[in-house]
């Protein structure tokens, strides 16, 4: 695949990366703002050692490993983010999405066999699970936006997008396609690739402006305009 | 077969939620919004003070004691209905309010608003409840062999608090109202 082909992300990252910083958006979502940054020093090393069999290596799966673990954690921040609800059962849901990733990875780990073995071997089905992990928390959100009409232009829901897009071609690569053996070596890379860099495009859509907070209000307004309510839920009343 | 029929299933509804959004997009600039005129027009009146009553266990014990064991399951029924009927005007109301605070803010990107935590609760609990409502309604006949459910049970659904999600909905809409313009406040306050 071709050299330069492969740093678009990395362009792409260093974009969001500055449109974060530009816009303070490490203060909404520090452990996105956490993966960015990782993203921007993984594919640095790796260009890097491009060409260098034997570190690229290393540094390939290290940064793999990197990629789960922070991408599991940022998913997690989205899922808090957008579900305000705070109950016992709402803690119970992220576990819950994650157990059934585990076991859908292990399923496919049966059923397909990775081509790996040893360190490599768990760093490939980590990598399954977060993206089942990425597929089911943006269907969940996106449930959740549809049903209880939240906005929809928000950070985490932006992050979930981006993640949920990619997640899904890079799942539909490796599980669906992966039934086709080695001819479809080729287009994974390249179909992942892309999907990546629409990912990261989509992210710098959400992030392309600040996030506004709501600004304080002045209680005596605010106590003023209950009373307004209350006025006009009663003459709701005496209506019907 | 299981795993590729769920996997399929997941990826699909991924697939779906992506048009979604898109859609979204796409709406968010052509699609009529919701204006406070209609928000008026739009909300359901909900008796607050029928609302506790339904639910306070005061009534339920003293129904229970002063009817005799067919009227107070006729009677209990009747509150369940008039419950329901609440519970459907509570949901009505959180989600006009929800997408008022969407068209408020039209294309501003930024965090769930208090309105929209709010109204996401109040549908969460009336869901739930509505859902247990509909169970107890749906079994008549075990009412003739066991006790009716006490109805101060739906207070709380979900782990949510019933009243006290309502009360921080409308808190939350009165601070909405509060953030309009003068011209929409003058509009607001001119149909009361």
């Amino acid at each position: 695949m071709n050299f330069l082909l492969q740093c678009v992300p990395t362009g792409l990252l260093a974009v969001l990366l500055f449109l974060m910083l530009w816009n303070r958006a490490y203060k909404v979502c520090p452990l996105f703002f956490t993966y960015v940054v990782f993203g921007v020093a993984a594919d640095s090393a790796r260009i890097a050692v491009h060409g260098y069999a034997r570190p690229f290596f290393a540094t390939y799966w290290i940064t793999e490993a990197g990629y789960c673990v922070l991408g599991i954690l940022a998913m997690y921040e989205v899922f808090r983010a957008v579900f305000g609800v705070r109950t016992w059962w709402t803690y119970l849901i992220f576990p819950v999405i994650v157990i059934a990733a585990v076991m859908l990875s292990f399923v496919h780990a049966c059923a397909v066999p990775p081509q790996v073995s040893g360190l490599l071997l768990y760093i490939v089905t980590a990598e399954i699970i977060v993206r089942f992990v990425q597929v089911l928390i943006f269907v969940w959100l996106g449930a959740l936006a549809a049903f209880f009409g939240l906005r929809w232009r928000q950070y985490p829901l932006g992050i979930a997008t981006g993640f949920g897009l990619y997640a899904t071609v890079a799942l539909l690569s490796t599980i669906r396609f992966s039934d086709f053996g080695t001819r479809f070596k080729f287009s994974w890379g390249v179909t992942s690739l892309v999907a990546y860099s629409v990912a990261v495009m989509i992210w710098i859509w959400f992030f392309r402006v600040p996030q506004e907070e709501e600004p304080p209000l002045d209680p005596k307004l605010v106590a003023h305009y209950i009373a307004v309510l209350e006025q006009y839920m009663g003459w709701m009343r005496r209506m019907r | 077969m299981v795993f590729s029929i769920v996997t399929w299933v997941i990826l699909s509804c991924s697939a779906l939620e992506l048009v979604y959004l898109l859609y979204l997009a796409w709406s968010s600039t052509r699609v009529p919004k919701l204006v406070l005129g209609d928000v008026i027009h739009f909300l359901y009146p909900v008796d607050s003070s029928l609302l506790a009553s339904l639910v306070d266990p005061a009534a339920d014990f003293e129904l229970r004691w002063s009817l005799s064991p067919r009227s107070f399951r006729e009677e209990q029924r009747r509150r369940m209905r008039l419950y329901r009927e609440l519970l459907g005007r509570m949901a009505h109301n959180s989600a006009v309010l929800a997408e008022f605070d969407n068209a408020m803010h039209g294309n501003v990107a930024g965090p769930g608003s208090k309105l929209q935590e709010a109204a996401v609760k109040v549908r969460l609990y009336c869901m739930f409840s509505r859902g247990k409502l509909r169970l107890w309604l749906w079994l008549p006949s075990a009412f003739d062999a066991v006790v009716p459910p006490k109805l101060a049970r739906l207070r709380i659904a979900a782990d949510l608090d019933g009243l006290k999600v309502y009360e921080e909905l409308k808190m939350a809409a009165a601070e909405a109202f509060a953030q309009l313009r003068p011209a929409e406040l003058e509009a607001l306050t001119h149909n009361l």
